[in-house]
């Protein structure tokens, strides 16, 4: 890729992110569109979270319990998992499923729509694709990315909880009181700003790379991956460049 | 009028049109022939403002659109209906709903009046009975009808543009499309719906147009009707309309 055409993508990426959000506050907006995407990226997405969720929280908590067991402080699995999950591996994992999901699917859907001239029959009617395709898919994202993030942390610490319980012999109610200390306001606004901009980042990146899709199927087939690939990167450096402001911002320190 | 002026597209470094000037009236019936490659897609989305020429200038009643906004252009485009190939249907949206779209968006029709518009297109497309299947569900020949019926609903074109409306159909679905082509374009030559229509099947585009271009290498070879077409002494061209000499 040359220089030229990075700064081209850069700049097709800025501008969408600013248009969609400017999007919502249009009144061309359908708020069927956003309840459609809602639905696709939400209920659809439950059972991957479900599974990914319960099985990243029965790992944890036995990797946790298994190591702190022979020093005798095994009560503080709870501890470490809920900070954990809450934090770090609940918003990271998540974000990560979806990308390869929603993501995919949003990058996959409007190249298609490209290819097919479906996004040029909307401009010749009128409608802004910006509106009509994009703002429902980043709204919905925003939007239903921390809800999942929340059913799968909550999911997470109930698998850590049956190996806690199940196989390390701890006292689920102590364990239940750990994870209730852990929900404190500082974990959950980190664990849930997290997943609302990699939402927005997720949509707003398969929506530039769906949007830019050139050359039949082999260029949708870049689209997809490079939407993947992209949102796979953005997801961990952004993880880390948000912990430092949240850090910053909450006053806490390393 | 539609007027293009040394319209320049340059892609990957090579010159997909290279200096066309053509000028067309809206009551016209042309035929833009040319391989597959050749620019002719392109002709259409630069006359309704989806391309940009990288130099030359597209004027529309005397209006150079180069330049427009997307808002500005919504009233140019109102002037033509476009037909893409495949039919280009919102697959995610029912055959009504397809049709419905352009009463939804640029008329904000009422729901009464919706209904009975679809109904009577698709009866004219003769396609009815598809009004709540989904465009998964019908034949290549029937996306093409339904694109028809939808770039008529809800607005007065003053020129169809089709894009390869019958490529790919068996000969009777093809004739079938070519006589619709024609009904919707008939009339008085004078004040009729005009046609531009871009395809590589020349007996197509002889049994609905008038006047014809050849489009090779990015340039108009050829423009004229259909005796000088006929009459033709260049060698590409030959091979390119055997089947009609």
């Amino acid at each position: 890729m040359t220089l030229q055409k990075l700064l081209a993508e850069l700049q097709n990426f800025y501008i969408l992110s600013i248009s969609s959000i400017l999007g919502i506050f249009r009144r061309s907006l359908k708020w069927r569109d956003v309840l459609e995407q809602m639905d696709y990226a939400g209920s659809g997405s439950f059972f991957i979270v479900f599974l990914v969720s319960l099985f990243i929280g029965m790992a944890l908590s036995l990797q946790i319990s298994t190591e702190l067991a022979p020093l005798g402080l095994k009560m503080y699995t709870a501890k470490i998992v809920g900070i954990s999950i809450i934090r770090e591996i609940g918003p990271v994992a998540i974000a990560l499923s979806y990308a390869g999901r929603v993501g995919s699917g949003m990058a996959s859907e409007l190249g298609s729509m490209i290819l097919s001239h479906q996004v040029d029959m909307l401009r010749v009617y009128g409608a802004d694709p910006m509106i009509r395709l994009v703002t429902p898919r980043v709204l919905s994202s925003a939007v239903m990315l921390p809800i999942l993030t929340a059913i799968g942390d909550a999911i997470s610490l109930a698998g850590g909880y049956y190996i806690a319980v199940a196989v390390s012999h701890q006292s689920g109610a102590f364990y239940w009181s750990q994870i209730g200390n852990e929900l404190n306001f500082h974990n959950i606004l980190s664990g849930l700003t997290k997943p609302f901009i990699f939402g927005y980042l997720i949509a707003c990146i398969s929506c530039t790379v769906g949007l830019s899709t050139r050359g039949g199927a082999q260029g949708l087939r870049r689209a997809t991956t490079t939407a993947v690939v992209l949102s796979t990167i953005m997801i961990i450096v952004v993880d880390f460049l948000l912990t430092q402001v949240l850090f910053f911002i909450l006053g806490m320190r390393a | 009028m539609i007027e293009f002026q040394d319209v320049t597209i340059i892609y990957n470094g090579r010159p997909v049109m290279d200096r066309v000037s053509f000028t067309a009236q809206f009551h016209e019936k042309i035929a833009i022939l040319g391989s597959s490659g050749a620019g002719k897609t392109t002709i259409l989305k630069l006359i309704v403002g989806l391309d940009q020429p990288d130099s030359g200038r597209i004027l529309i009643d005397g209006t150079d659109i180069s330049a427009l906004t997307e808002a500005e252009l919504r009233d140019i485009r109102m002037n033509f209906s476009i037909v893409f190939q495949e039919g280009a249907l919102f697959d995610s949206l029912s055959v009504r709903d397809n049709v419905a779209f352009c009463l939804w968006e640029r008329e904000k029709a009422p729901e009464e009046v919706i209904e009975s518009t679809v109904k009577s297109l698709l009866n004219r497309v003769g396609i009815e009975d598809a009004m709540y299947l989904m465009p998964d569900q019908l034949s290549g020949g029937m996306q093409r009808r339904v694109a028809i019926a939808r770039s008529l609903a809800g607005c007065r074109p003053r020129m169809m543009l089709y894009d390869e409306p019958t490529s790919g159909l068996d000969p009777l679905t093809d004739a079938t499309i070519c006589d619709l082509i024609n009904e919707l374009s008939s009339g008085d030559p004078t004040k009729r719906t005009g046609l531009i229509i871009v395809t590589h099947d020349v007996p197509d585009a002889i049994k609905v147009a008038e006047r014809f271009m050849y489009l090779r290498n990015g340039r108009i070879q050829f423009d004229g009707g259909l005796e000088t077409l006929k009459s033709t002494q260049d060698a590409e061209l030959i091979k390119f309309i055997k089947d009609i000499l």
